[in-house]
């Protein structure tokens, strides 16, 4: 809402400061986001009226203009024809400055000196008119200073409304607040006296739940003309654009009142009758905007005699539209639900001023109000008489009687205020208030505020009148200490360790492509392929809900790739959306049981490229599996989870040799590899680049567990290497265990340090090297310990992976 | 005799003082130190005859002989911390390096700033007594609108605002207008709801998430953007705890002397309700919305809205990264640079 104040200023004397207007409003609940001068900075344009007018010998378009601002005469030359002698208008003499931008000086043009020039609406900032000068009103005062005349300097408030107050989208309803906040005086007009018949076009309301009122009445006589200077300053100012006398008092009479108003050519309606009734199949309307609509059913219309000439509350037609040649007026002021008209804009896509405020409510009793002012209106402007006109209101609407608790109001409020003290600030916004009993009151809301129907309405403006920065503030004692869950401490842990330990973490849209999940090529059973559609996605990439961090992930590191980026290394927490099962089940759908997706959490690792960078003294190190199987460890750890099993896989989408699957007692925990190459390259992304996807829910449902502490022997432990040679095809993680299982229970440490093959070992062999620490807390161990746990490992690798030690 | 030995000794010191002041270097000393002080000096020369002195004269002559090792050590000490000083100074020269050559960090990754900011703003709840909760993405209408007394015809449910999905199973629903009934929640507040269905008053929880609109993502929207949410509901409570609770949350980010305003504004879900203002950067700056309770949606989470009250605010975490970090554009948040990410 734009608020010109010296508008505003004529219902209520507002503070002199324009900061302390603003404070007051915002802190009453209107918000002001701008203070605006749209019109400001325009000095030394006068008043002058039209002497000569000739054309300058040799140009097309230019004259020259003698003036006079009633002391002297100026010769001024200009571009435009669409004024005449005898026509006021702008001069902007040398020295004047338009709108603080423009400085107006003397100017030679085809041998003539300009004095100045003639000032168009658009250059005044009152209007878009650019074709010509502004021509102003016969009776504008003769030299008087524009700026000062038409009150250009005046500010404007731009107000952000809350969709209960409709209210506030009229100067009158802000007024109001204005009194009620600063306990000035109102000075607002009344409906006056309702017409009483006379000449009458009849109305029809066949549908009386939607259309609660019409106020119909007829003007004779106009001669539609330009509105005078001052008001469509105003309404420029106020947003809207000035059209003719009778249009401007219908959008004069709609931002004083908030009431929308409309009038027709009554020349040219059907009959002439009016029917407020729903349209029929097959019924179209243009409107005001030119547009053919076709009608639906649950549209409100406004109709004549031949069929609708009006999109109730929302636009009027075209055939009926006020023109030059309208004589003969019908105003319809009416009264629409919100539901109606809300469905209505929607439905048309076409939000205007009017629907705008019937879609907060607009009161019944506001309508004779708005008519009285439009017609008074049309008559001074344009010179019509009310011929007559009826106020159809079948059925009056009950205002709400509501009982405040005001010891309930006080507790809620934290407020220490009395009945007395409450019931007097309901009443400074025209509550009708009476005691019931010492602490309950019993209010009527004015009619303007339809938008207190409750308690807890009262109670909201018994604040708010009161003032927020008067609550006192208190901070009440929880009574328990705060806390994230286990599993948010978990996964915050996870978060942290894996930053730490290089990976950066990356939040793309939780939306990927349905075609993503083909390119990952996934088995045809596989749940990831069944992804949720979105009804109105924003666009065709990001079309279902993600069933895998993957993709996201992926374009992640392809959109880096392409800014030369080339190391990368991210991760990812995030929820997965998918069809629920016992494991992963789906949140509570509510009373009526809806079946909502699961959203389990999963962890996603993508690398490509340097995971060390080189510097001056080493090389950099490309990133690989054990970066991935590393990242995995490090989240293990952190969560004092056991070791994981950690098998190969040859799963889609993973490189067949080059990949692992993670199991942790025995829970499949997910998948790290490196990419398919077929779909690195259906992604866009370079060769070996390395995915990971755990499922996280089971890894920190039991938050971070507590590890248990190792005491360490005080006496010197026992070091020795053994080498394993064993078939190529056994994994090391089975080699491994056996060597710890022969070494037995003394066992503190066992590090893989070579790895080797050679010719020595034979077609098909690899040697894999230990390092064993053995301590015993009790025991000094000897050179005979090592000798025995020698033998047990051998042992144990001939049986458990069929090797053999090198000796 | 003691005369000879005398002068034997007499000059053994005087040539071995001379010889290792003046050793050029720690070998010529050591060289020294064994001619003049070593099993065959003559100063040990003097001292093996000592046995055939009588008692007297061995006692006297004895001493002197210690007398003068003692200075010899003495002496060969001091040449030997000048020649090692000496050596030091020129081994440890060439074992400089240029201490302003790039340091060697370990590689080091950053969690997101919105994580790294929700969690700091978590931090701050945490402290104050809230437990953290978290609700699914994927909302039912009822959660998402109906029980935050959001009215049937609101424009917030239209195609336009709320991002649908359909159903995950068969038996599809959708509305005239396309809606299916499963919004991604365009809020956190839905958790007000689950949270009170879950656990009986006193109730004071705190709910970060992620939250959708339906909107082009620009400099200031994105349409997937981050809340944190708080809920206290018990017996008593009123729009002063309001007021005070988010007066002290809101000084612990910003500042003990933060300025700060309540608003009045308007939420279906809350009255009275209200924004949060701080004083940023010369001017007022929204921080969040919030308001105590509604009736009805105390009675929609099974709550008797005559025996509790309470309150609720809504915060964009985004905006706070924002300010936090000096990021103008949103979209830096979900493009995931990674020198945008190790920048912050």
């Amino acid at each position: 809402m734009r608020v010109p104040v010296s508008w505003l200023s004529e219902y209520v004397d507002v503070p002199e400061s324009l900061d302390d207007l603003a404070d007051v409003l915002t802190l009453g609940g209107h918000e002001v986001e701008a203070v605006e001068r749209p019109t400001g900075g325009t000095s030394g344009v006068r008043v002058a009226e039209v002497i000569d007018v000739a054309r300058i010998a040799g140009s097309d378009k230019l004259h020259l203009v003698h003036v006079t601002d009633g002391e002297a005469t100026h010769e001024i030359v200009c571009g435009a024809s669409n004024y005449a002698p005898g026509d006021k208008v702008a001069a902007a003499l040398p020295g004047a400055t338009l709108r603080g931008q423009l400085e107006i000086g003397r100017r030679q043009l085809f041998g003539h000196t300009s004095n100045g020039m003639l000032a168009s609406a658009k250059e005044l900032g009152v209007g878009d008119d650019h074709a010509g000068i502004w021509v102003l009103d016969h009776d504008a005062p003769l030299g008087a200073d524009v700026a000062e005349w038409l009150d250009l300097d005046d500010a404007v408030l731009v107000l952000e409304v809350t969709p209960d107050r409709g209210y506030a989208l009229s100067l009158h309803g802000l007024a109001r607040d204005l009194a009620a906040l600063t306990g000035v005086d109102l000075r607002l007009p009344d409906a006056g006296a309702l017409p009483t018949g006379g000449d009458v076009v009849p109305v029809t309301i066949s549908d009386p739940d939607r259309c609660r009122r019409f106020d119909a009445r007829v003007i004779r006589g106009v001669h539609v003309s330009p509105s005078p200077a001052w008001l469509q300053r105003r309404l420029v100012a106020a947003g809207m654009r000035p059209v003719s006398n009778v249009v401007d008092a219908t959008n004069a009479a709609l931002l004083e009142t908030g009431n929308p108003v409309h009038a027709y050519d009554l020349a040219l309606l059907a009959g002439p009758a009016i029917e407020v009734r729903t349209a029929m199949a097959g019924e179209s309307l243009q409107t005001l905007d030119g547009v053919e609509r076709a009608l639906d059913s649950d549209d409100l219309l406004i109709c004549d005699a031949g069929g609708p000439v009006a999109l109730a509350g929302v636009m009027g037609g075209a055939a009926t539209e006020i023109g030059h040649g309208t004589t003969d007026v019908l105003l319809e002021v009416a009264n629409f639900t919100s539901r109606t008209v809300l469905r209505t804009a929607r439905r048309h896509q076409l939000h205007t001023e009017g629907s705008k405020r019937w879609e907060r409510q607009v009161p019944p009793e506001a309508a004779p109000v708005a008519a009285t002012r439009c017609a008074g209106l049309i008559a001074e402007l344009a010179g019509g008489v009310v011929t007559g006109g009826a106020d159809h209101f079948p059925t009056p609407v009950e205002r709400p009687v509501i009982r405040l608790r005001t010891d309930r109001a006080r507790a809620r409020l934290g407020l220490d205020l009395d009945a007395t003290a409450q019931g007097a600030l309901l009443e400074s916004i025209s509550c009708d208030v009476a005691p019931e009993t010492a602490d309950l009151l019993v209010v009527t809301p004015p009619a303007y505020r339809p938008d207190l129907v409750a308690e807890v309405d009262l109670q909201e403006e018994i604040v708010r009148l009161h003032g927020f920065d008067r609550v006192p503030a208190r901070v009440p004692s929880t009574g328990q200490v705060g806390g994230r869950s286990p599993a948010h401490e978990a996964r915050r842990a996870v978060r942290r360790v894996l930053a730490g330990g290089g990976w950066m973490e990356a939040m793309p849209y939780p939306f990927i492509a349905e075609s993503d999940v083909d390119l990952l090529g996934l088995p045809s059973g596989d749940r990831r392929n069944r992804t949720i559609a979105l009804v109105n996605p924003l666009s065709k990439q990001e079309a279902v809900l993600r069933t895998t961090l993957l993709p996201g992930l992926l374009r992640v590191v392809r959109r880096n790739v392409n800014r030369q980026l080339h190391d990368v290394a991210v991760f990812e927490v995030g929820h997965v959306f998918l069809p629920p099962t016992r494991d992963e089940p789906a949140a509570d759908g509510g009373p009526d049981g809806t079946l909502l997706p699961a959203e389990p959490q999963r962890l996603g690792l993508v690398a490509t490229g340097a995971f060390e960078a080189g510097r001056h003294d080493r090389p950099g190190r490309a990133s690989d599996v054990y970066d991935l199987l590393g990242a995995c460890e490090l989240v293990r750890e952190v969560l004092g989870l056991p070791a994981f099993e950690v098998a190969a896989t040859d799963e889609a989408p993973l490189h067949p040799g080059r990949a692992a699957r993670l199991r942790l007692d025995g829970v499949d925990i997910g998948v790290v590899g490196e990419l398919h190459p077929r779909v690195a390259g259906a992604f866009e992304v370079p060769a070996r680049t390395l995915v990971g996807e755990l499922r996280l829910d089971p890894l920190i449902a039991d938050g971070i567990r507590p590890r248990q502490a190792v005491v360490p022997s005080t006496l010197p432990p026992v070091g020795f290497d053994v080498a394993v040679v064993v078939d190529e095809s056994v994994p090391a993680a089975d080699v491994e265990a056996a060597v710890r299982a022969g070494a037995g229970r003394r066992l503190t440490s066992c590090t893989l340090f070579d790895e080797f093959r050679g010719d020595q070992l034979g077609e098909g062999r690899k040697s894999l090297a230990y390092r064993l620490r053995l301590s015993d807390p009790e025991t000094q161990l000897r050179d005979t310990d090592e000798a025995v746990a020698i033998e047990a490992v051998a042992r144990a690798v001939a049986e458990r992976v069929g090797g053999r030690l090198r000796r | 005799m003691t005369t000879d030995h005398r002068a034997t000794l007499s000059a053994a010191r005087s040539e071995a003082l001379g010889a290792l002041r003046a050793a050029p270097d720690l070998d010529a000393l050591d060289a020294a130190r064994s001619a003049y002080m070593g099993k065959r000096s003559a100063l040990t020369g003097v001292q093996r005859q000592l046995g055939g002195l009588d008692a007297d004269a061995r006692r006297a002559l004895g001493r002197e002989v210690n007398a003068v090792r003692a200075e010899l050590s003495a002496a060969e000490a001091t040449r030997r911390a000048e020649l090692e000083s000496r050596r030091d100074s020129v081994v440890l020269a060439t074992d400089a390096i240029d201490v302003t050559l790039p340091p060697r960090v370990p590689a080091r990754g950053r969690l997101h700033p919105i994580v790294e900011t929700t969690e700091a703003m978590l931090d701050i709840l945490v402290g104050l007594g809230y437990r953290v909760a978290e609700g699914p993405e994927v909302e039912t209408d009822w959660f998402n609108f109906d029980a935050l007394n959001t009215p049937p015809d609101h424009p917030a449910r239209s195609l336009q605002d709320t991002i649908y999905v359909r159903h995950p199973g068969a038996g599809n629903r959708t509305d005239e207008d396309g809606s299916t009934g499963l919004p991604l929640r365009t809020s956190t507040s839905p958790m007000q709801i689950r949270a009170m269905l879950r656990q009986e008053p006193p109730l004071f929880v705190a709910v970060p998430g992620r939250v959708f609109r339906a909107d082009t993502a620009d400099a200031t929207h994105l349409p997937m953007f981050h809340q944190i949410e708080g809920l206290a509901v018990a017996p008593g409570l009123s729009f002063a705890d309001l007021k005070g609770s988010l007066f002290v949350a809101a000084r612990a980010l910003l500042g003990e002397d933060a300025r700060l305003r309540l608003r009045p504004h308007f939420f279906p879900f809350t009255e009275p309700s209200c924004e949060l203002d701080a004083w940023y950067g010369g001017r007022w700056m929204e921080l969040l919305g919030a308001g105590m309770v509604h009736p009805n949606v105390l009675v929609a989470g099974g709550y008797d809205p005559d025996e509790v009250s309470g309150f609720a605010w809504g915060m964009g975490t985004d905006r706070m990264a924002m300010v936090r970090h000096g990021v103008t554009d949103l979209r830096l948040f979900v493009e995931n640079d990674v020198r945008f990410l190790a920048s912050v």
